[in-house]
């Protein structure tokens, strides 16, 4: 994490001011001060995409689009694969998941990701500067 | 809240790229776990395997890609090479052009009938020809009787079929009072056997012939 130049003096200054609020131990560093402040912009973030239910929708909007584009039907029948390896009893949710999470995530087409990324920025932009 | 301002403030364009990066990779994992669960339950509740159908009938149904052939494996232009003979005329005619030949051999479809008519109106001028010379004058005037055809001569038996070949035979936009007015002319069959029998304009009882 690199400090911004122009953002240190903010920090010295919110750093002072959580000592003498009692909101951070003493000899906190700036390094780590900068990444529990970017954790907790994050966690901020993320609460505010799911509160203005834009997360569902980006959900939503994903789940559309890789069914579009062949994306599950491809991971379903790599997950045949992989039942018909296993055993068809003894399948666990474990076993799918170690199996189909990578390989899933290494196929989303790029137009679809970088639709979602468009619309995600889209939403830090507004919402992110408030 | 003084101290959210603060640390929005400090982002900056490599911080939140990286931020919408793993937001959209969350959003990737969680499609891929539904996905998952989709599968495992289906399998535990015995459906998954239901729509697969076994390893015989996909290969008697499988897509034929043989040229000439269509996917089922039908040839599909065996009938361009065929010919019949016509009943009627005796020749031998393509498939393919089979059916409008018939229909303009027996004289039955919509535009034999036509066809036939302008022949006849053609006909009719040429073996007229010398007769109608002077009396042309007299019908180019009367435009009582004909509709628009002045150039062909003849007043009596082809004055109502004068007008017909004015315009195009074959459109099918004839305006519905010329139709009506012919009273039955369109018949195809009438036509062939009653050529010579003058026709009377139903429409016009002001002037008597």
């Amino acid at each position: 994490m690199v400090l911004c130049n122009r953002n240190v003096q903010a920090c010295v200054v919110w750093r002072r001011y959580c000592y003498v609020k009692g909101l951070l131990p003493p000899q906190t560093s700036l390094r780590s001060l900068n990444m529990s402040k970017d954790s907790q912009m994050r966690a901020a973030i993320n609460q505010k995409l799911i509160e203005m239910g834009e997360r569902e929708r980006l959900k939503e909007l994903l789940r559309a689009k890789l069914v579009e584009c062949g994306w599950k039907d491809q991971l379903k029948a790599h997950c045949k694969d992989v039942i018909r390896e296993k055993g068809l009893e003894h399948v666990t949710v474990e076993d799918l998941v170690t199996e189909v999470t990578p390989k899933g995530r290494a196929l989303v087409p790029d137009s679809v990701k970088k639709e979602l990324l468009q619309r995600i920025r889209a939403f830090l932009a507004q919402h992110a500067t408030l | 809240m003084k101290m959210e301002e603060v640390s929005m403030s400090s982002l900056d364009n490599s911080k939140l790229e990286s931020l919408a990066q793993d937001i959209l990779s969350d959003l990737v994992e969680d499609a891929c776990l539904g996905l998952c669960f989709e599968v495992h339950r289906a399998v535990k509740q015995g459906y998954f395997f239901l729509d697969d159908t076994d390893q015989e009938s996909m290969r008697d149904f499988e897509i034929v890609d043989q040229p000439g052939v269509d996917v089922f494996g039908q040839v599909y232009n065996q009938w361009k090479n065929k010919e019949c003979v016509c009943p009627n005329c005796s020749r031998s005619i393509a498939a393919s052009r089979f059916a409008p030949h018939l229909e303009k051999c027996l004289g039955m479809g919509r535009n034999s009938s036509r066809i036939a008519n302008r022949r006849i109106v053609t006909g009719n001028n040429t073996n007229n020809k010398s007769e109608s010379d002077q009396e042309d004058n007299d019908d180019v005037n009367d435009n009582d009787w004909s509709y628009g055809a002045e150039k062909k001569g003849n007043a009596n038996t082809n004055k109502a079929k004068k007008r017909k070949s004015d315009k195009n035979p074959n459109s099918p936009r004839r305006s519905k009072s010329f139709k009506h007015k012919s009273g039955g002319m369109m018949g195809p069959r009438r036509r062939m056997e009653n050529q010579e029998s003058p026709r009377m304009l139903m429409k016009d009882e002001a002037f008597p012939q």
